[in-house]
């Protein structure tokens, strides 16, 4: 019984002692949230305060936030926020506006790239978030076979065209057809044109978003008119279609980016239309078969938008401490030190600066294509939206449904959407 | 001439369905000593086998700390489960309490959807600063496994055992006493039975462990999860990981296959 007593003492002496600040922050497990944890020493040794962050996977992200949010006080701090969410999240007052503060501090919002400012920072004028991280889409392409002269030169008998990195569409799609060959003569393609991610929900709404583009299509007209039945769009699905049926591995109509990825860095495929994060990845020998062969470009008619910002939850128990950290992660220095760990940056002078580019040449080449990238539709329903546009777009590529019925559904479903949200 | 025929037969279906049960375990032990570039070749490459992944899991990930939560949680919502259970089912065996209704009541919760669950109780564990402790993963995982055991357990306290039970009571024990010294130990292997799919239930649980635990609670099945990821899924360390989760279970595999075939087929009077 004594040493029950005392064993009490002993703990009720711990709990009475100052506990330093710790901060709480929920991010994903990807290569950037590991810099950062990497970093984390020198916020430490700056501000005497503790960061825990939790790292869990993208798909169960967004069930854990939710209940934080909602509730009076949660216990992050500080999240992370993908686009998807920022309509639903901002509409539902579940973020505070960092306004007031980033005008205490006087923080540069001109640092940013601008169009991830617009998708993961402001709305309606309304500063939400600070961009932390882009995943935008590219197509990465084998250069060693672009630069190749026996290609070179059969590409120029069979189309009286260059092959040179595609700067159009059409481009792009003869190179496909091109590269794509049985090599073994077995009357079966063994090698691909191109690699397509056609899994049902994100993985395909991801992807065709850069065939819509590429055809000169758009999700919406300026008055927020579902533009999904347009000629555009059908080609767009007819030339995805055609992909899957012509040019790539069996089975990738039920692919997510993983195992396109993996075709691709076995060697097996031409090309892969995806986020510019993975292109680290083909240069990773423990992943890669491919190293020192691959390139990335811009998607003809440009790439989908991707990005994650920071962001104080109105639950946050520690909205000081937090902001803090977002000063620290977000300053030029450690901007910087996570991108020569080899991050996503969103700062427009990160992609120029001369060690990191000595570091990693490709970065100007991302800055190029973040300039020219489109914006996904975000709406408050746009998780809705990915979902069923996802599953029609996916009947449409294998083939189960006409290309024409099933854009024509998935506009329906985009319209309804829209009109509930009040948009239209 | 006609038995080897019966049993070769036989051979052919046991063969089919041990495959169709082992392929996929020997897949996964063949990933988890690759490595990531190789795990997805195909036709499939065995490589150089390493315990790289296995390493990488306790030294780069905190699967120790995983590993650690996933075994506290179930073993004391087992443990505070089973003794609950136990009376639960007796109670609706022997006196039939509430009748019909309650022991639907009590399975109730079992037929909602776990997400129509999770929210409140985050709500309640929330009020009574409890998220991110072990003690809300018990309470969460007791909402799943005592209905469910009490429904196995009622079977169990149904049937002969009343007969025995009436023979102690003429005998001159009491109730309780007949309880404890004849029900329970004729029970004995259903409640193990039923203890081991309490903590298998328990074990793998995903939802609750996702929404109620933190960075120091989480369990395998989050553990796990974690390591898809918007960058490529870690397939290599996912298939280590998985096996590390798999050998507590695999213990219990002699013990459960005893219990079970008893608890199953229990009979004091044949």
């Amino acid at each position: 019984m004594k040493k029950l007593l005392l064993a009490g003492a002993v703990l009720l002496c711990g709990i009475g002692v100052a506990k330093a600040e710790t901060i709480h922050i929920l991010m994903e497990t990807v290569p950037d949230t590991r810099y950062i944890q990497e970093l984390l020493p020198e916020f430490k040794k700056e501000t005497g305060i503790d960061v825990e962050i939790e790292a869990i996977s993208y798909i169960d992200m967004h069930s854990k936030l939710v209940p934080q949010l909602i509730a009076p006080q949660g216990s992050y701090d500080l999240v992370v926020v993908d686009f998807y969410w920022v309509g639903e999240f901002t509409k539902a007052k579940w973020l505070m506006p960092l306004d007031d503060l980033v005008k205490r501090d006087g923080i540069d919002l001109g640092v940013y790239v601008p169009k991830l400012l617009d998708l993961v920072g402001q709305v309606d004028g309304v500063t939400y978030m600070l961009p932390f991280y882009n995943y935008s889409m590219a197509i990465i392409y084998r250069q060693d076979l672009l630069d190749d002269p026996e290609n070179q030169k059969a590409f120029k008998e069979k189309y009286g065209a260059d092959l040179r990195i595609p700067i159009t569409w059409d481009e792009y799609k003869k190179q496909v057809d091109f590269f794509t060959r049985d090599t073994d003569g077995d009357g079966k393609r063994d090698f691909f044109g191109t690699v397509n991610q056609g899994q049902r929900g994100d993985c395909i709404s991801m992807q065709w978003a850069n065939y819509l583009y590429g055809n000169g299509g758009s999700y919406l007209d300026k008055d927020w008119n579902p533009k999904l039945d347009t000629p555009e769009a059908i080609q767009a699905m007819k030339d995805y279609r055609s992909h899957i049926e012509n040019n790539g591995p069996p089975g990738a109509e039920g692919f997510c980016f993983d195992e396109a990825f993996n075709v691709m860095a076995q060697g097996k495929a031409y090309s892969f239309v995806t986020f510019n994060i993975l292109f680290a990845n083909f240069e990773d020998p423990s992943s890669s078969q491919v190293i020192g062969k691959v390139g990335i470009a811009p998607n003809p008619g440009g790439g989908l938008n991707g990005g994650w910002g920071w962001a104080i939850p109105n639950s946050s128990p520690n909205k000081d401490a937090a902001w803090k950290f977002i000063k620290w992660v977000e300053s030029y220095e450690i901007a910087k030190k996570r991108a020569l760990l080899g991050g996503a940056p969103t700062q427009t002078k990160i992609f120029t600066d001369a060690d990191v580019v000595a570091a990693r040449p490709y970065y100007s080449t991302l800055q190029k294509i973040l300039e020219g990238v489109k914006d996904f539709p975000v709406f408050t329903y746009t998780t809705e939206f990915v979902e069923e546009t996802g599953r029609e777009l996916n009947l449409a590529a294998t083939g189960e449904k006409q290309p024409e019925a099933a854009l024509k559904d998935a506009n329906e479903a985009f319209r309804k959407l829209l009109k509930k949200d009040g948009k239209i | 001439m006609h038995k080897t025929g019966r049993g070769i037969a036989a051979h052919v279906v046991l063969v089919a369905f041990s495959a169709a049960i082992l392929l996929p375990l020997i897949w996964v032990l063949r990933v988890a000593i690759t490595d990531k570039a190789t795990a997805y070749r195909i036709p499939p490459e065995w490589g150089t086998p390493s315990f790289d992944n296995f390493v990488d899991i306790f030294t780069n990930y905190p699967f120790a700390t995983y590993f650690l939560n996933s075994t506290i949680v179930a073993v004391a919502s087992t443990l505070i489960a089973l003794p609950l259970a136990a009376g639960i089912g007796y109670a609706f065996a022997r006196y039939n309490t509430g009748g019909m209704a309650l022991r639907l009541f009590v399975l109730s919760s079992q037929m909602l959807p776990p997400v129509v669950l999770v929210l409140p109780l985050f709500a309640m564990f929330l009020m009574g600063n409890l998220i991110n402790t072990w003690t809300a993963l018990i309470f969460a995982h007791l909402t799943i496994i005592i209905p469910f055991l009490a429904w196995i357990l009622v079977a169990f306290f149904q049937g002969d055992v009343a007969i025995l039970e009436q023979a102690a009571r003429v005998d001159g024990a009491t109730r309780f006493q007949a309880f404890i010294r004849i029900t329970l130990p004729v029970a004995v292997p259903g409640i193990l039975a039923a203890g081991i799919l309490a903590f298998i239930l328990s074990w793998n649980e995903f939802l609750f462990a996702l929404i109620l635990s933190g960075p120091k609670t989480n369990t395998l099945p989050v553990g796990l999860a974690s390591l898809q990821s918007h960058r490529g899924v870690e397939i290599a360390l996912i298939a280590a990981g998985t096996l590390v989760a798999i050998v507590p279970v695999f213990a219990l595999l002699p013990f459960m296959r005893r219990y079970l075939i008893k608890g199953l087929s229990l009979g004091a009077l044949k």
